[in-house]
């Protein structure tokens, strides 16, 4: 459970992802998708229950649950006032990933040409390419991907689904396009009112 | 602790301020600037209390400048929704608290390189010369605290919608004692200078001030940031 003063915004959801599952979370607003997903990044405490990730247990152990997780939420997660490389240099300290492997990532969501630009300058696709190579840096063992298509062109949902495609990864995906997952995704769960939909 | 986390964090915040000039120009201008109406409100001459009015009026000046820096402290996140990313990463939470801390003191120190000249032109220009080396150990104590408990107290003010106002109402009462400690021990430094006990004593209360807000920092910041 998961409670925001008086309002819960999960309730007695019961969800087991096993590992290297492809989930599709979907719903409507409001339904509590962004808010399991921001449970499981360990950026929000539950308020009451049992959530595990990798095996450890939230929030006693989230130390242990963060470098298992990439996280992909509905802004890029990066400063617009430092360039794509300074922000995935900033991300590869703070996840004591060898800076080396920042030209690969930016590479890998082609944004390479652009690394030394300002984030600022950037459409809302080649933030999401960004925010991307920034979930994907440390090689996650579960990406949680928040409306991941948003503000992608043609050539980023490609590159999406290329990323997404790749093996030995669980991923969980909030969304309200489902079709577009099909082929990627074994398992959707429809959640309404911060439960599971019967 | 992650020593290279903490200096890409701190490394990161003054990449920031020297491609924006967000916080320091403003800081200065405003250190600056209360000096002058301090100046013009004493009809032009030396404060009545002497050297410890002039001195008070320093550390006020400064610890109001410091809210400038401390209500844009943590803003940039908020307001760009970063602060998941970095609340997501395998680090220490207090490191967040401690780099914030260090670029606080870092853009304290840029500011009074501007202001202690100033000030001494302002209010002191025809007394005697302070005794530099205890005036730079306790400014450097008073920076230390007041970044300690702002970014603390930034931190937490941060995640409420009305920051602007929670922050020197959370702020101001907990810098009393370090405004009092920072006073007596800028006095201690200027003629007729104290003794060597004197002024190992205010050092000392000084030191002692950072080290409970250090403490307090780095042992209460994962709860203050939690939503």
């Amino acid at each position: 459970m998961r409670r925001f003063g008086e309002r819960a915004a999960l309730d007695g959801l019961d969800l087991r992802v096993g590992e290297g599952e492809f989930v599709l979370v979907t719903g409507p607003n409001g339904a509590g998708k962004t808010t399991l997903l921001r449970v499981l990044a360990t950026v929000l405490r539950p308020s009451a229950g049992d959530v595990r990730v990798g095996g450890h247990e939230l929030p006693r152990a989230a130390h242990r649950a963060r470098p298992l997780v990439g996280y992909v939420a509905h802004g890029p997660l990066t400063y617009p006032g430092l360039t794509a490389r300074e922000n995935l240099e900033l991300y590869a300290a703070l996840y004591g990933v060898p800076d080396g492997l920042v030209g690969r990532a930016l590479d890998r969501v082609g944004l390479d040409a652009r690394g030394g630009d300002l984030v600022a300058e950037f459409s809302r696709g080649m933030a999401q390419r960004l925010a991307l190579a920034r979930a994907c840096l440390h090689a996650p063992a579960l990406l949680l991907l928040d409306e991941p298509t948003a503000g992608l062109d043609a050539d980023g949902r490609d590159l999406l689904r290329e990323v997404l495609a790749e093996p030995g990864r669980t991923v969980i995906v909030s969304t309200h396009e489902p079709g577009w997952f099909a082929g990627l995704a074994t398992t959707e769960v429809p959640i309404r009112d911060g439960r599971v939909a019967a | 602790m992650s020593r290279r986390a903490l200096v890409a964090l701190v490394r990161k915040d003054l990449v920031l301020e020297l491609r924006g000039s967000e916080v320091v120009l403003a800081m200065v201008a405003f250190v600056v600037a209360s000096f002058v109406l301090f100046r013009f409100g004493l009809g032009g001459g030396r404060p009545a209390g002497g050297t410890r009015a002039a001195t008070g009026m320093l550390w006020v000046a400064i610890v109001f400048t410091a809210m400038l820096a401390l209500t844009r402290s943590f803003a940039r996140e908020r307001e760009h929704g970063i602060w998941d990313g970095l609340l997501a990463a395998p680090i220490d939470r207090a490191l967040l608290w401690l780099a914030r801390a260090c670029s606080t003191c870092i853009f304290l120190v840029a500011v009074q390189v501007v202001a202690l000249p100033a000030f001494w032109l302002f209010f002191l220009q025809d007394g005697p010369a302070p005794d530099y080396g205890v005036l730079v150990a306790a400014v450097l104590l008073a920076d230390v605290g007041i970044a300690a408990l702002g970014s603390l107290v930034a931190g937490l003010a941060s995640a409420g919608r009305a920051r602007e106002v929670l922050l020197p109402v959370l702020f101001l009462p907990f810098a009393i004692p370090l405004v009092l400690g920072a006073v007596s021990a800028t006095t201690g430094t200027i003629s007729p200078q104290t003794s060597g006990l004197h002024t190992l004593e205010r050092l000392g209360y000084l030191g002692l001030y950072d080290t409970v807000f250090v403490l307090f920092g780095w042992g209460l910041f994962e709860f203050v940031v939690e939503d």
